[in-house]
């Protein structure tokens, strides 16, 4: 029997190279060259998943994730001498993305949950070897995700998931103070405590 | 998948199925390699008659004493295994764990620079791990590996741990514990439920056994229709080996005790005993929470209560009853991850995210119990030795550490870390779900990491070559 291509191993603690986050977010950056038919079926895909947003719920619900974004590109914007001005033989997958955890984790949930999603964004790229096994996946992303030069966090402490409950914390805690003036002490420590039970996950 | 067989005479024992609690003393020695090769590997080949498989004994027929090896990447080395062999092994092994300390959170007082000396400092290279009914049969097991050591010279034992059970099967927090192992396909599928990956519709369905035993097909082989084998050694160090994690993990009892002591004067008309049931996920006789949310269920025998590991969260997906943050769901959250509750009921993903990072544990306690009721620190070095094996450190074991325990954001729970083994970090706190909430502050140091290991338990086969020098 073969074995499998080893998965990498963690590089750093969030398993990923250096420059590639910053505080507790995560930049991932892939590349990949699109065949022909891709060309034709990615814009209907993509069409067709900002028409219906439930077909991207479950990537919304890991909130891990912040965002993934997928784009086909046939041209680098010209930016002047020496580049040459002109379109890509092929055209390209661009996919970038923001996560919170480890890099394994990450590519697993998308390898074991957003399943037929991959194959769907990525199943027109050369080389793509399906997300599962997960094994060859994590290869095949590794191979072709490019280090980033520069990414920088707004709130290093936080995450997304952290940024979310502070905004909606923030609104209850402005409602509790903004009816705490009309308040005798007993009705305060009524509310205070219905206030702790409701926001108990943001705090 | 097709039923594996597993060829139990090649694999060593007390990894799929554990040895069980009739051996009350067990002791682990490093032995470091100061002879060449050729010396060491004749005195690896008298170990090695010794050692004791994963056949399974006729009842009645436990021997007294048992005998299994592990070795480190420089013990590798020192056995005489080439560098092109040594670097098939994976990279987290062949680093060792005093390198990854900044990722598992062994810092501060857990840093290695204060580790056990012996530990963490690559001249840890062979584990000898006896295990023995008594203490005559284990002084006398002792014995007879010191003796074939100086027979052969040039071996010294850096360091040893002698541990013992505890009264009750407990561990010193004072909570039986040990129960909730992985359910492996051909070898323990009968305790899927609650040991193995929970499926839609309340199903559940075992492991497989290349996710802790090498050269055996493991998850990813289960959905490769080239059903390649997961990553392992060369051969034949890669068959029916795995890789293990030791770490003993110091335990301050007394400053556990006053901690609850004093946060339970807060909490619930001072009930200590729930509060700390709260903190770990279970009551101290093992029934877990998610359960038995309200009081300990008297006459509770976590050895043959059948919800003891059988159960899920998704009828607590807001921590009600076991919190978001307790030990046990942190450090196995099964159906937990990620799972809202919707207008529509539970959306989760099974055991999607959690089905990879699951590990055999084989620890034990070592040190003398504090006894009950004292708050005080006795000066006596009391904790557990931690032991696990997988298939991957770096997916199972540190995946847990670094993702579940020693950070909370998968839980939703923020900068929390896990609140007995966690780094407190200045403002540590856990969240107790409830209505309302109580919130346990301040975290402190309860568990300090003394020293550690990453090792690899080779095969029967794969030892008789290390001890040939024919494993290349």
């Amino acid at each position: 029997m073969s074995i499998q291509t080893p998965a990498p191993a963690p590089i750093t603690a969030t398993g990923t190279q250096p420059r590639n986050h910053d505080g507790q977010a995560i930049a991932i950056t892939v590349f990949s060259t699109i065949k022909l038919w891709g060309r034709v079926f990615l814009p209907v895909l993509f069409f067709v998943t900002r028409r219906i947003p439930k077909l991207t719920g479950t990537l919304r619900q890991l909130s891990f994730i912040h965002f993934a974004r997928w784009t086909v590109i046939g041209k680098l914007p010209y930016n002047g001498p020496p580049q040459k001005k002109g379109r890509f033989r092929y055209p390209h997958m661009y996919f970038e993305s923001n996560f919170n955890g480890g890099w394994e984790e990450y590519i697993d949930a998308f390898s074991h949950i957003l399943t037929d999603g991959m194959t769907a964004f990525w199943g027109s790229s050369y080389g793509f070897p399906k997300p599962l096994p997960t094994a060859p996946f994590k290869r095949y992303i590794q191979d072709n995700e490019t280090e980033a030069d520069h990414y920088y966090c707004a709130y290093p402490e936080a995450t997304s998931t952290m940024i979310q409950r502070s905004l909606e914390l923030d609104k209850k805690l402005v409602a509790l103070k903004r009816d705490a003036r009309r308040m005798d002490p007993d009705a305060f420590a009524a509310a205070y405590r219905r206030f702790l039970t409701d926001a108990q996950n943001a705090l | 998948m097709a039923s594996v067989q597993i060829d139990l005479g090649d694999i060593q024992g007390d990894i799929l199925r554990a040895y069980g609690n009739d051996y009350d003393n067990t002791t682990y020695a490093f032995v470091k390699i100061e002879c060449p090769p050729e010396q060491a590997r004749a005195w690896f080949h008298g170990v090695v008659d010794h050692v004791t498989t994963a056949e399974t004994w006729p009842p009645g027929e436990k021997p007294l004493t048992t005998l299994n090896v592990a070795v480190t990447a420089p013990g590798l080395r020192a056995l005489g295994v080439s560098e092109d062999v040594v670097g098939s092994f994976s990279r987290e092994f062949r680093a060792g764990m005093s390198s990854r300390s900044e990722l598992l959170g062994d810092v501060g007082p857990s840093d290695p620079n204060s580790w056990e000396p012996g530990l963490g400092t690559g001249d840890a290279h062979v584990l000898l791990t006896i295990n023995a009914k008594q203490a005559a049969d284990h002084q006398r097991a002792l014995g007879k590996m010191k003796e074939a050591m100086d027979a052969v010279g040039g071996l010294r034992i850096v360091y040893q741990e002698d541990t013992e059970l505890l009264p009750g099967a407990r561990e010193h927090f004072g909570y039986s514990d040990g129960f909730a192992q992985p359910a492996i396909e051909g070898a323990s599928d009968d305790k899927a439920r609650g040991g193995g990956v929970p499926l839609k519709d309340g199903k559940w369905r075992a492991l497989a056994a290349g996710e802790f035993i090498l050269g055996y097909p493991d998850e990813d082989t289960r959905v490769d229709p080239k059903k390649r084998l997961p990553n392992a050694p060369a051969a034949p160090l890669g068959r029916s080996g795995t890789y293990m994690v030791w770490r003993k993990l110091y335990q301050d009892i007394a400053l556990w005790r006053r901690v609850m002591r004093d946060a339970a004067k807060l909490y619930e008309g001072g009930d200590e005993h729930l509060l700390s049931a709260k903190v770990v996920g279970r009551w101290t006789n093992g029934a877990p929470l998610v359960k038995y949310p309200d009081e300990e269920p008297r006459g509770y025998d976590p050895k043959t209560a059948e919800d003891v590991n059988d159960f899920r969260y998704d009828g607590d997906v807001d921590g009600m009853r076991c919190p978001l943050g307790a030990h046990i769901r942190r450090s196995n959250p099964r159906d937990a991850l990620a799972a809202v509750a919707g207008p529509k009921g539970v959306i989760g993903f099974d055991g999607h995210l959690s089905f990879r990072h699951r590990m055999i544990r084989r620890g034990m306690p070592y040190g003398r119990v504090l006894p009950e009721g004292v708050t005080e620190d006795d000066g006596v070095d009391r904790g557990l030795v931690f032991v696990s094996f997988q298939g991957s450190i770096s997916r199972q074991f540190e995946g847990v550490q670094v993702q579940w325990l020693n950070a909370g954001n998968i839980f939703g729970l923020g900068h929390d870390k896990d609140f007995l083994l966690g780094d407190p970090h200045g403002t540590g706190k856990m969240t107790i779900q409830g209505k309302p909430p109580f919130f346990l502050a301040p975290q402190e140091v309860f568990v300090r990491t003394r020293g550690g290991e990453y090792l690899f338990v080779p095969g029967m086969t794969a030892l008789a070559a290390l001890a040939d020098g024919t494993a290349g």
